[in-house]
């Protein structure tokens, strides 16, 4: 059975439909892209996952459980982790503290999580950086610090909210090789959002793809950016004919 | 073994807070021994009862960072607990202390319930509301002696360590200092512990908070029985100390702020904050309110006072006295 199973899964606000109709798998040990044009609905979809929406329609199968509504603390004890698009962490806990929370949830022992902080921030580049507030850290590196916190809990599934935003080209290369390690050393099944294509391209076994909150696509990454309905919904004819080799790829960031 | 290691671990202060700290252990374990007037025993007796309400004040309001202004129904639920119990069934107040502890949790848990539904300001508001509620109901009570109170007693066989009566004044002062220090390595294992971490999530985000497994509002509660505890088992004492208790007194929205500007003037979320902000307010309170009621004739002067450190704390820095400190620091260090 697969890992996470979502059957019919709708999300109306209102008069709003955000979320019509979603059905897919992932199967332990996948990694899998989920890409769309803004407002196609994809947040709305990690919501529902996470526990923070209630879907109005649909189920949602997580383990084999039907998880459908939970809380998000529910969720995250079940071994959903997520990390933050913007990671708003303002009060007075710094990188090391940060990541101790996470461990909270397996243990409760401050010793224990102490050690198991500091051992993903050594193996994610933030051992230097333990003692600083969060905010007052670089864009990357408070990404790498809502990745270590989510994988403190030690997640089977690990939904990742735009973690390339904002990067520069090497950081996005240390992103991707850490997003690898975190999939091939840590066993974590990794759902990700993103819109740097260079990132989804390079990783994701399957791609999911959303448009007016419906899923328009699925499939292998090279099938997916050829479909004539994604390049028409959201990848755009530029992308399309860069990728066949037409025209070189752009230089500006 | 690991926790009792906690409690008594103060290992990431800096070299110079624990000398401070040591030092002021040593002159309050000492104080009764040097010569003092009796004003000046009562002002130290009432700083160390604000340092414990500070200290339960903050576990909520400072790690959790919920603006709690209901504490005083608490410090009543002790109050009468103990008042009553004395006066119509000679129970010792030893006895009495945690049932009014007990009694006082216990209510705490149905409050706290609804009230952390509601968020920053209606919070606040609401927990105002429901203390002055408890008052009212206090007031209007023959069975604890209406809003003229209750007076305890003197017992005969005075002085009784059972019963808290004493004659000198250092008898009190001892006790609420064993309570002070007990409440301090508590708070210092809470703040190391993992609900203190997860109250400092809570306050930093939320919805971070709850994505790493924490029940929220279970654990808000949790922090706010914590602090229940701490100013009932105060209140208890102060109904012997007081030997008169009235709901006027000891459930008044006077004494809830006052119980949160202690924790928030001298620094919310901080070990030290609590015992500092009593440290200024408490005496601050009653010299200056002595001076300006009885000799300028200006009472209430001390209020426009409270209330001007309200504002200047929001404005310029919300982490208090300590913060300040805290600022310096780092100034000096960059």
């Amino acid at each position: 059975m697969a890992l996470l199973d979502v059957q019919h899964l709708g999300m109306r606000f209102g008069g709003l439909q955000a979320n019509v109709n979603i059905s897919f798998q992932v199967e332990r040990g996948e990694m899998v892209g989920l890409i769309g044009p803004n407002g196609a609905g994809k947040s709305t979809l990690f919501n529902c996952l996470a526990g923070v929406h209630n879907p109005t329609e649909g189920r949602i199968l997580f383990k084999d459980r039907d998880v459908t509504g939970s809380r998000p603390y529910a969720m995250a004890r079940m071994g959903l982790a997520r990390t933050f698009q913007v990671y708003v962490a303002t009060g007075d806990l710094n990188v090391i503290e940060n990541i101790m929370v996470g461990g909270f949830m397996r243990s409760r022992s401050p010793r224990v999580s102490r050690e198991k902080a500091e051992s993903l921030a050594d193996k994610m580049n933030l051992a230097g950086l333990a003692q600083e507030r969060v905010a007052n850290l670089p864009v990357a590196a408070q990404k790498r610090v809502t990745m270590a916190t989510a994988l403190a809990t030690a997640p089977d599934l690990l939904l990742l909210d735009e973690v390339a935003a904002g990067l520069n080209p090497s950081e996005i290369e240390q992103m991707i090789d850490l997003i690898r390690w975190v999939h091939h050393d840590l066993k974590v099944t990794i759902l990700l959002i993103e819109h740097v294509m260079e990132l989804v391209m390079k990783l994701s076994h399957r791609v999911l793809v959303l448009d007016s909150g419906r899923l328009i696509a699925e499939g292998e990454p090279a099938a997916v950016s050829r479909s004539p309905e994604v390049i028409k919904a959201y990848l755009g004819e530029r992308y399309a004919a860069e990728q066949r080799g037409d025209i070189g790829p752009r230089t500006s960031v | 073994m690991e926790v009792l290691k906690r409690t008594f671990d103060f290992s990431d202060f800096p070299r110079t807070d624990l000398c401070v700290a040591g030092a002021v252990a040593l002159f309050l374990l000492i104080f009764p021994l040097l010569p003092h007037s009796s004003f000046a025993m009562a002002t130290m007796i009432q700083f160390l009862m604000f340092s414990v309400y500070g200290m339960g004040w903050n576990t909520i309001g400072g790690y959790g960072g919920q603006v709690d202004l209901g504490k005083a129904q608490y410090v009543g639920i002790g109050a009468y607990t103990t008042a009553v119990m004395m006066i119509r069934w000679q129970v010792p107040f030893w006895v009495s202390l945690p049932i009014g502890m007990a009694l006082a949790v216990g209510w705490s848990f149905i409050l706290g319930y609804p009230l952390f539904r509601l968020r920053g300001h209606y919070f606040a508001i609401a927990t105002i509301a429901v203390s002055l509620v408890l008052k009212d109901i206090f007031e209007a009570w023959s069975f604890v002696g209406g809003a003229r109170g209750l007076k305890i007693p003197l017992r005969t066989d005075m002085p009784s360590f059972l019963y808290l009566q004493f004659r000198e004044d250092y008898y009190y002062y001892y006790v609420i200092l064993g309570l002070f220090f007990v409440g301090l390595f508590y708070i210092n294992w809470f703040r190391q512990s993992r609900i203190g971490y997860q109250l400092r999530c809570i306050k930093d985000n939320e919805e971070v908070a709850k994505s790493l497994g924490i029940d929220a509002h279970w654990a808000k509660i949790k922090a706010y029985a914590v602090a229940t505890a701490f100013v009932a088992a105060v209140g208890s004492f102060h109904a012997c100390y007081n030997f008169n208790i009235e709901p006027e007194d000891t459930m008044s929205l006077d004494l809830s702020v006052l119980i949160a500007l202690m924790a928030m003037l001298g620094g919310a979320g901080s070990l030290w904050g609590p015992i500092i902000g009593a440290a200024v307010l408490v005496p601050m309170k009653n010299y200056l309110g002595a001076w300006f009621g009885a000799k300028a004739g200006l009472v209430g002067l001390d209020l426009i006072i409270y209330s001007t450190i309200i504002m200047v704390i929001a404005a310029f820095e919300p982490r208090g006295i300590w913060g300040l400190i805290t600022r310096l620091r780092e100034s000096r260090r960059n």
